[in-house]
């Protein structure tokens, strides 16, 4: 994913200039600074859930940095004769813009594409993050998670921006309620619900709806309130950050700028989750570049990782609470005055 | 489902509450995006669209110049979630390809290719959100983006939807009226008083076709003075930083926060 080429002297200048004492960056950060991050959730009105993030915006030209749009569409799935899955399923999807890699073809955007859209899928869809309520009725229907994101600019760490719109559009996503109905004839008692439409006598035009107390046996559902006013998705503190160690031994630098990147050896990708009853897991690992790395120098990338990753998770997870209130409460709020 | 609908009520307010000519608002946004030499970003109502230029560079394949100009190239992608129902259309879509070729002949006249012999001009259109109206969207914020690429254009393009709901003519559809009535997009140059593109997938009386078309050439020249607006201040705005730059930076923006509406 080196995107940009660098010459072999600009390379070697930019790789000293990090391994001098005090390290130098050409924007003037530490090693482990990030740029300025901006989340906005709730930019696309017909998804469920979506956000947009910036990394490294320009202050005054009012451009700039990696960019990254996300949005979760929910589907309804037929798990009998349909290609659902009993419990529901998530399917990731990753596209680049052209304009993000101007120097690409547009097969070798299809491969980026791919190779992302992999990285995404396996993290995400991992039955250990499943949220439980993407079932609507067992064995019958069920909802499929679409999670879309679109990369509008690349200029470096486009993998923790992915992923940290990502969480930010899972965690803004709301499933809307179901309730589950069966159709029913009166003749028959109230416990033995019929299963089968066909069998049902159309003509008598007393089929009664209920609606209590379906279990296994519902045949449809139905959507009870207005849709945008459903539940969040179960386990949402659970979903990954990802951190992204770009390795030049001894040192280790993040937030790599495009160039940055391009003269490392090394790039190590680490997604962790961190549930909020349990300690923190290490849902996936990838190691991207040319060079070699020995196994104990890794366990401390992944130690080093892991502080990383938790500072961004509290800063995200706090971005993302602010961004509710700001949607729901202050919303309602400025409602309630121009009324 | 559209029937019940009431497009145009008694009272004259079509469904979204505007008037027969009414147009939607319009948001024009023009700051650069990553390394492209010109990009912009319209919305006209829910219809959101993001174009960005490159060029006028050297091709990535040589055959594919011409000798004596130009050549535009148009890229168009739509977002999964961009419509009601989520719908992934490959690059190869056929209906993504004519929208992108219609865009490109739109422009082939208005762009001055003769500039740029032997050279390729690659324009990226991405729909971000559709509610009606997706290709005039496209259109001017291609025209926008050309223009802040710094493109040189014989005159501005810009486009609008009319259609006609039984004898009366209504302009800038959303998809619940594209859905329902007749329609036609008018892409006129306003300066000159030229129309580039005028294409209809529906049918449409013949006798009402000549108003509903002044009527959105009309409509053009008001959508004209919108991009003129933003164009005007965004050089504005670079005229000012360029004598920022001779006199040193003021002292008041140090400070600023970064904000994600930050906007030329």
């Amino acid at each position: 994913m080196s995107a940009t080429l660098v010459s072999k002297s600009e390379r070697a200048y930019i790789q000293a200039s990090l391994q001098t004492t005090p390290p130098l960056r050409a924007d003037g950060r530490s090693l482990l600074d990030f740029r300025t991050v901006l989340l906005e959730t709730g930019v696309a009105p017909l998804a469920n859930g979506s956000a947009k993030l910036n990394i490294g915006k320009l202050a005054r030209e009012g451009g700039g940095g990696t960019e990254v749009l996300a949005a979760v569409k929910l589907e309804v799935e037929d798990v009998e004769s349909g290609d659902g899955v009993d419990g529901g399923r998530v399917a990731c999807s990753v596209t680049c813009s052209p304009s993000a890699y101007p120097h690409l073809t547009s097969n070798a955007l299809d491969d980026l594409q791919h190779d992302l859209t992999v990285i995404l899928q396996q993290t995400i869809a991992h039955p250990s993050l499943h949220p439980s309520n993407l079932a609507i009725i067992p064995g019958r229907r069920a909802w499929l998670l679409n999670l879309d994101a679109v990369i509008l600019v690349d200029s470096g760490n486009v993998v923790d921006a992915l992923f940290m719109a990502a969480r930010a559009a899972l965690w803004d996503t709301k499933v809307p309620r179901t309730r589950p109905v069966a159709y029913q004839a009166p003749s028959v008692s109230k416990n033995a619900v019929k299963e089968n439409q066909d069998s049902m006598d159309v003509d008598q035009g007393t089929s009664s709806l209920d609606t209590r107390d379906m279990g296994r046996t519902a045949a449809d559902f139905e959507l009870p309130d207005y849709w945008d006013e459903g539940e969040v998705l179960q386990g949402r503190e659970r979903w990954p950050v990802s951190v992204t160690l770009n390795l030049l031994p001894p040192i280790h630098l993040l937030d790599a700028t495009l160039t940055e990147e391009a003269s490392v050896p090394l790039r190590l990708h680490l997604m962790f989750s961190f549930p909020s009853s349990a300690p923190p897991t290490l849902q996936s690992m990838r190691l991207s570049g040319p060079g070699e790395l020995d196994l104990v120098y890794l366990k401390s990338c992944i130690a080093d990782g892991e502080k990383y990753a938790r500072g961004l998770f509290t800063a995200l997870e706090s971005k993302l609470r602010e961004e509710d209130v700001r949607r729901n409460a202050k919303a309602r709020d400025r409602f309630a005055a121009l009324r | 489902m559209s029937s019940r609908i009431e497009i145009l009520n008694d009272g004259g307010f079509r469904s979204d509450g505007r008037k027969q000519y009414e147009l939607r608002d319009v948001l024009i946004d023009l700051s650069q995006q990553g390394t492209a030499d010109g990009s912009a970003q319209i919305s006209h109502g829910l219809t959101q669209v993001l174009v960005t230029v490159f060029g006028p560079r050297e091709a990535k394949m040589r055959s594919h110049t011409l000798h004596d100009r130009a050549v535009l190239n148009v890229e168009m992608s739509v977002a999964p979630f961009s419509t009601g129902e989520r719908r992934k259309r490959s690059k190869a879509d056929r209906r993504i390809l004519e929208m992108a070729s219609m865009i490109a002949s739109t422009f082939e006249p208005v762009v001055q290719t003769t500039l740029y012999p032997r050279s390729q001009i690659d324009i990226y259109v991405h729909v971000l959100q559709q509610d009606g109206s997706l290709l005039p969207a496209c259109i001017n914020a291609t025209t926008l983006a050309l223009i802040t690429a710094g493109v040189p254009l014989h005159d501005f393009v810009c486009a609008v939807t009319g259609g006609v709901h039984s004898t009366s003519p209504l302009l800038d559809l959303t998809t619940v009226e594209e859905n329902d009535i007749p329609h036609m997009t008018v892409a006129v140059m306003p300066r000159t008083q030229k129309v580039t593109l005028v294409t209809m997938e529906t049918r449409l009386h013949v006798e009402r076709f000549r108003e509903l078309f002044e009527l959105a050439c009309e409509a053009g020249q008001t959508i004209h003075k919108e991009m003129k607006l933003a164009v005007k201040d965004r050089t504005v705005v670079l005229v000012g930083a360029m004598d920022a730059g001779l006199k040193g930076v003021a002292v008041d923006d140090r400070d600023r926060d970064v904000v994600m509406e930050d906007r030329i």
